[in-house]
């Protein structure tokens, strides 16, 4: 009611207790050739020519990067279709027929210890770019960007947190390979120079603090660290984790190579390890398709799987007569798509399939609850009423431009306003 | 399967405006028994005539407001789309308004007057500006001060004769010649807790108040910080005057002030309304400090006896002032704990002066 909102009912528990099922008999895998932040691409091989695992099939361009694409199967290169993105749009895919047969490509090798200590910070870079690592928070933000930083950096952070409900995508990689997470980190601190590592979780997660505890137990000449922050919404924010975790306080806007701190999803950190160690580019990804339209399942796919062979593994959708709302990602700050024909991409971790709820919006009543849940300290009502009179000058004193579009308005509000839409209007009107 | 579009976050809390005005109902109960307990018919009366008009006005009101479809025919299709966005809450908001007005009735006061005081609060003051939570002022408090200024005689006359329409209330009493502390003889400090005395139909028992300010606090419908900041200006202002006129007595003195009057039911059900107050968090303390000091010096200073709902109503106009984009924020500076303490001095102050004091 009038009080700060943080606790969001998350759902996970029923989650974790689904089995996950590895998926590897996709007929077709699917690699879209440009991406939210890669408006451009090309690809460089031809149909009928047949592909393994790990090799480069073409390139995503952005404003000042570029990224590879890989195939997560072997198999032969069949044409394009349109297929959904992460990003909810339509886009140019690359289809591969899978072989099923896994064949590795020639480069991918695993590199010994005495390869893996001898690496300077360029070739780390290197590794991490030509592997096409990504931010598998949700980001996808280019990896190797964030280690080419001038800056001095004293500590690495971990970001397991994954406050949205209904994700255990993070939850999953920390519980079941934490070794590769806490190697993955220690490769971060290398090609950054940190001398510090941090890995930031729940509090309540004491389950997955006693298992990193122990794999750090081999790792003890490294200042690696557990470190338990709030339970609450948006706790994974980076900039409120950073927060809670090493105590800095990073104004919004800044670099946080600024401040010394270098943050990654455990995800990243996973793929980093993959790519340092074993030159793989991220193959699989666990897939959560979830809600209460649908049967809920677990599964861990090749990125590529088109998401409606997993809808129908699980069992499909529930009571069909109902219309549905498809998210990908969480349900705070996920993508709506109106069609089932996605495909997996590095940054897809759940498919939340709501029944349609109608909500019908009253008129404000002032109580400010908006106000007080807001976790960058601006005021969702008078931006809604600013925005409604079209007033440019008091959006850009209430400053609307601060907002992370976390949901939390929206969520909160007792007359149902749609408060998150009104704040991504009132960006685009100061813009 | 059909998919729907949406932007997120597509999931809600399970609140609702419908529970918050509901709430205030709930917390208005012991309050309404007791007047029913109390005054019987006059009570009942009196009540089911403001929260007929006012929820009766209200619908009336949104049916003339709102233009049926050009595609409409029949009657009943026109009067369905001028209704179409009349919910649970054009019934409850109206209500709690209509119950927290009934309260701030004398008793014996003639049944046309509160009838006048209920159109002039629902219409005027709630309805013209938009319905609701569009309201500036405060739709009850206002509705009181209407009847009082422009039926003045029934209340006025108080002054004079014991026994006329409103009764002397205690507050009326202190103001009206009697003084303290020979008040405390006519109203004992425990009749003034317990009800057993003349004044408006929910302001005079103190225990159902504060039963109905406990609900209210801990279901986190009433925002604490008004109350608190409220009552920490009244209890700071009052003791300060207690102590410089009756430095023997003050602590009945401050007793007497507190329980008297509609102090207590306003700071649970007025000053409460999160229409008409603002929306930050130093803005609520900020907007507390100034009703509580204008209830101090309306009291002390003013031509009125009682000065809650003027008090309330003077603090709504400055709203708009406390919530300017320019310097509304949420997060409360030293800057501004600094301040609200220099503002409570200040006020302190002129009250100590004011009622004589010297250096």
């Amino acid at each position: 009611m009038i009080a700060k909102t943080k606790y969001i009912p998350d759902g996970k528990k029923e989650l974790k207790q689904l089995p996950i099922l590895h998926y590897l008999d996709a007929n077709y895998l699917y690699y879209p050739v440009t991406s939210a932040r890669c408006p451009d691409g090309e690809t460089c091989v031809r149909g009928g020519q047949f592909v393994k695992i790990g090799e480069v099939i073409g390139t995503r361009k952005g404003a000042f990067f570029e990224q590879p694409m890989h195939a997560t199967v072997s198999g032969e290169v069949v044409g394009y279709e349109k297929r959904i993105d992460q990003s909810g749009k339509v886009v140019d895919c690359l289809i591969v027929k899978n072989d099923k047969k896994y064949n590795l490509h020639a480069s991918i090798v695993t590199r010994t210890e005495a390869e893996i200590e001898a690496l300077t910070k360029e070739d780390y870079i290197k590794i991490i770019k030509e592997a096409g690592l990504v931010g598998l928070g949700g980001s996808a933000f280019p990896t190797y960007i964030k280690l080419e930083t001038k800056d001095p950096i004293n500590v690495v952070i971990a970001n397991g947190v994954e406050c949205e409900p209904y994700l255990i995508a993070d939850y999953s990689v920390m519980m079941n390979y934490p070794n590769e997470v806490i190697e993955g980190l220690i490769y971060a601190m290398k090609a950054s120079g940190a001398p510090k590592g941090i890995i930031a979780i729940k509090k309540k997660y004491t389950e997955i603090a006693e298992r990193l505890n122990f794999s750090l137990k081999q790792y003890s000449n490294h200042d690696i660290k557990v470190v338990m922050v709030g339970n609450y919404y948006p706790q994974g924010w980076e900039l409120e984790m950073i927060k809670n975790a090493v105590g800095i306080d990073i104004p919004q806007g800044e670099l946080l190579s600024k401040y010394g701190v270098l943050n990654f999803n455990v995800s990243t950190l996973q793929s980093i390890f993959n790519a340092v160690k074993k030159r793989l580019p991220v193959l699989e990804r666990l897939f959560t398709i979830s809600g209460n339209g649908v049967h809920n399942s677990s599964f861990r796919a090749r990125i590529g799987t088109q998401v409606s062979d997993l809808i129908e593994l699980a069992g499909g959708y529930k009571d069909i007569e109902i219309p549905k709302v498809l998210i990908l990602g969480g349900p705070m700050m996920g993508v709506n798509v109106i069609r089932d024909d996605i495909v997996m991409t590095h940054t897809s971790t759940s498919l939340i399939v709501l029944n349609e709820e109608v909500v019908v919006e009253e008129p404000c009543i002032h109580c400010a609850s908006c106000v007080y849940s807001c976790p960058v300290f601006i005021q969702p009502t008078q931006i809604m009423n600013a925005y409604k009179v079209k007033d440019k000058d008091a959006l850009k004193m209430l400053q609307v431009n601060k907002c992370i579009e976390c949901g939390l308005c929206s969520f909160v509000c007792p007359s149902k306003i749609h408060l998150t839409e009104y704040m991504r209007l009132g960006k685009r009107l100061v813009r | 399967m059909q998919a729907i579009k949406q932007t997120s976050p597509y999931v809600r809390k399970l609140v609702s405006t419908k529970r918050m005005m509901i709430d205030v109902l709930i917390a208005l109960l012991p309050v309404v028994a007791f007047s029913i307990y109390r005054f019987g018919w006059n009570a009942i009366i009196r009540l089911l005539v403001s929260l007929l008009i006012m929820i009766g006005l209200e619908a009336l009101i949104i049916g003339m407001t709102h233009k049926p479809k050009k595609t409409d025919k029949t009657f009943k299709e026109k009067l369905q789309s001028k209704y179409s966005t009349y919910t649970i809450n054009n019934i409850t908001a109206p209500a709690v308004s209509a119950v927290i007005f009934a309260m701030l009735m004398p008793p014996k006061l003639p049944v046309y007057a509160v009838a006048v005081g209920a159109i002039f609060a629902i219409v005027v003051v709630k309805m013209m500006f938009g319905g609701l939570g569009g309201n500036i002022f405060n739709v009850a408090a206002a509705g009181r001060r209407f009847v009082s200024l422009a039926l003045t005689g029934m209340f006025v006359g108080a002054y004079a004769d014991m026994n006329l329409i409103a009764g002397a209330t205690p507050l009326t009493a202190l103001k009206g010649g009697m003084g303290f502390p020979s008040v405390l003889n006519s109203y004992p400090i425990i009749d003034l807790i317990t009800g057993n005395i003349p004044g408006t139909m929910g302001e005079i028992n103190a225990i159902a108040i504060l039963i109905g300010l406990i609900y209210l606090l801990v279901r986190r419908t009433a925002d604490y910080r008004i109350v608190l900041s409220t009552a920490i200006t009244f209890l700071s202002l009052i003791t300060l005057i207690g102590l410089k006129l009756y430095p023997t007595q003050w602590v009945e003195f401050v007793l007497y002030n507190l329980f008297s009057g509609g102090l207590l039911f306003g700071l649970t059900f007025m000053v409460t309304d999160p229409v008409t107050a603002p929306v930050t968090r130093p803005g609520r303390w900020l907007y507390g400090l100034l009703i509580g000091s204008l209830i101090v010096l309306i009291r002390t200073f003013g031509a009125y006896a009682e000065g809650v709902a003027a008090g309330l109503l003077f603090a709504n106009i400055f709203v708009p002032l406390i919530d300017h984009p320019q310097w509304s924020t949420n997060i409360i500076k030293p800057k501004f704990v600094i301040s609200y303490v220099v503002i409570l001095v200040l006020m302190g102050l002129v009250v100590y002066f004011g009622v004589g004091g010297a250096i």
